[in-house]
């Protein structure tokens, strides 16, 4: 996380997306129909220059947020103003990207042809598209399959040039649903380097996803959703409290009933070595104990919260389903 | 306004890329030449006849395969963008629905006038080499058959808006059957003159009248299809497809897409 706080822009402050109420319900059932609500009330400012994660638990109405705004579906009620206009104005598109949430493009066009297309759809003149399909394709890697059919594309090949064609018309605001799914290792650091470079350049970015260590890795506030609700916003420092909450000290030579090892909240052996959890203020008696015992202090590591530890703290754990504690991931939303 | 009409034609351009490289297109054109080739040989068979049969093949053969393009591909153009969500990144840009809509209906537009032109010089080229001269004369039935196949693709985009690809070939291949009889109706008041008249009438008057493109009996006799008719041909067919195509967009565009 310390990485991505230097170099970070002023502080933003600017609000380029204003929600208030924003609701949205779908209908179930065919006989006996009801409704189901996907988002309720949302009251979300995403201002200029910052990260926005957009994190939460499968059908917690991440995906509902980014169709509605994109026009997807319409809201119930509520009202919504992206870089100052009224959410159906067609306006602020030319000034956005978004790429959904497993994107399907053409698969009997290439890369560069889909570029184009997209390109055409801002009005770029066919210059302007070639130069901009040449830059993006680079920037995401693919410029060598620019010419290739994306019916022979992994998963991972399509969701790269999914981004590509969200930031065909360098948009001010980008609007990103789980940007890294399906992509593997060097694929998603490919994307977290594209976000980082998008805030250098003063983009704003709104960033969902259930990949937690990517929300603490790249946003700079997150915000934070449950069935259809939107529970606190904030930054992560903020939402967190990243204060050291204890410190992890690595020992060796001793045994777990070493007098004074008590002071430790928890103490379990790892291999031939001990690993102890201890309060800030108990540090130095504790290693005082191992090193009167004879035993040898190995590291001492400072831990922060997560904001893995946050959800399954303060929001009672994972849904059904959705993995026990200590898991990275949750399922799609 | 400009805008609008680029992003349009940049979806009607891709809409005919799709098309193009769909291979199911092709053999169709493959098939439509065969049919021709059929009729050539056919018509090597008849005594005098072979003109007329080799027009009445081709003509029905561009009929029936431009009508089985305007179903089959015309269905999925809007519903097979909405199951694989490949409109999302589209309709996230500056380009609205309507635009997207009339754009793909402009995109098969132009395949099919690509397929029936080059099923037509198939059939001009055929005449030329068996009978030594073309007949121009069959543009008298074969641009009707593009007015009726337009007609074609908008029930298809209006049916697949608002159902799968599936049910709406279904709908799609109902309304051409019937309307293809839709003089059978009329004439049920002769037959069944228990049916209310006014009840007749309506049907009539709701369902289309393929009858108003068919000229291919007509063109394959040699006999001219007089301007007139040609006129009320188009008359009839900008008129159903203002409503077609408008309650088609109106349901897409009141649509969520979930």
């Amino acid at each position: 996380m310390s990485a991505a706080v230097e170099g970070r822009p002023p502080a933003p402050a600017e609000p380029v997306l204003v929600t208030r109420g924003l609701s949205k319900s779908y209908r179930t059932g065919h006989i006996v129909q009801g409704r189901r609500p996907a988002l309720v009330d949302l009251d979300l400012q995403l201002l200029r220059g910052e990260i926005l994660g957009y994190v939460g638990p499968n059908g917690s109405g991440k995906t509902t947020t980014f169709k509605l705004l994109m026009g997807l579906v319409r809201p119930d009620r509520g009202e919504a103003r992206v870089l100052g206009e009224p959410l159906a104005s067609r306006a602020w598109r030319v000034r956005a990207g978004y790429l959904p949430e497993h994107p399907y493009l053409y698969d009997y066009l290439t890369p560069a042809e889909y570029l184009d297309y997209a390109g055409r759809l801002f009005g770029l003149s066919r210059d302007a598209r070639r130069r901009r399909a040449r830059e993006l394709l680079a920037l995401v890697g693919l410029e060598r399959s620019a010419d290739v059919p994306m019916r022979r594309f992994s998963k991972g090949m399509l969701q790269r040039a999914g981004l590509a064609q969200a930031l065909v018309n360098d948009p001010e605001l980008v609007f990103l649903d789980e940007p890294m799914s399906g992509l593997d290792p060097v694929g998603r650091r490919l994307v977290r380097d594209l976000v980082l470079d998008l805030r250098k350049a003063g983009k704003t970015v709104l960033f969902s996803t259930h990949i937690l260590s990517d929300a603490e890795t790249l946003c700079d506030r997150v915000a934070v959703l449950r069935g259809g609700r939107l529970l606190s916003v904030g930054a992560l420092g903020e939402l967190l409290r990243v204060d050291v909450t204890h410190l992890e000290v690595l020992a060796s030579g001793i045994a777990r009933d070493t007098a004074g090892l008590e002071l430790a909240r928890r103490a379990e052996p790892v291999g031939d070595r001990l690993r102890l959890e201890v309060e800030e203020g108990s540090l130095a008696r504790v290693v005082a104990a191992i090193e009167g015992a004879g035993g040898r202090v190995l590291g001492v590591q400072p831990v922060r919260r997560t904001l893995e530890d946050y959800f399954f703290e303060e929001l009672g754990g994972a849904p059904a389903g959705a993995g026990a504690r200590g898991s990275a991931a949750w399922g799609e939303g | 306004m400009r805008a609008g009409v680029n992003r349009t034609l940049a979806v009607a351009a891709n809409a005919f890329r799709e098309t193009v490289r769909e291979r199911v297109l092709y053999n169709l054109v493959f098939f439509a030449i065969l049919m021709t080739l059929a009729g050539l040989l056919l018509g090597q068979l008849s005594v005098r006849q072979d003109e007329k049969i080799l027009k009445d093949i081709g003509l029905a053969a561009m009929d029936l395969f431009g009508t089985l393009i305007a179903v089959f591909i015309g269905t999925g153009l809007v519903s097979k963008e909405i199951e694989r969500r490949s409109l999302y990144p589209l309709l996230a840009k500056p380009l609205s629905r309507g635009e997207f809509f009339i754009g793909k209906f402009a995109g098969l537009a132009f395949t099919l006038f690509v397929n029936l032109s080059v099923m037509l010089l198939a059939l001009m080229l055929t005449l030329v080499l068996t009978q030594r001269r073309p007949d121009l004369g069959l543009l008298g039935a074969v641009y009707p058959i593009f007015l009726g196949l337009l007609l074609t693709v908008g029930f298809a985009m209006l049916f697949s808006s608002v159902t799968s690809s599936t049910l709406a070939a279904v709908l799609t291949v109902g309304v051409v059957i019937v309307g293809r009889y839709a003089d059978v109706i009329r004439g049920m008041r002769e037959v069944a003159p228990t049916i209310p008249p006014a009840l007749v009438n309506a049907l009539f008057t709701i369902l289309p009248n393929y009858a108003n493109f068919d000229f291919k009996s007509q063109v394959a006799y040699g006999d001219p299809v007089p301007a007139g008719l040609l006129g009320w041909s188009t008359l009839y067919a900008v008129g159903w497809l203002g409503v077609v195509l408008g309650l088609g967009l109106a349901s897409f565009r009141s649509r969520d897409f979930q």
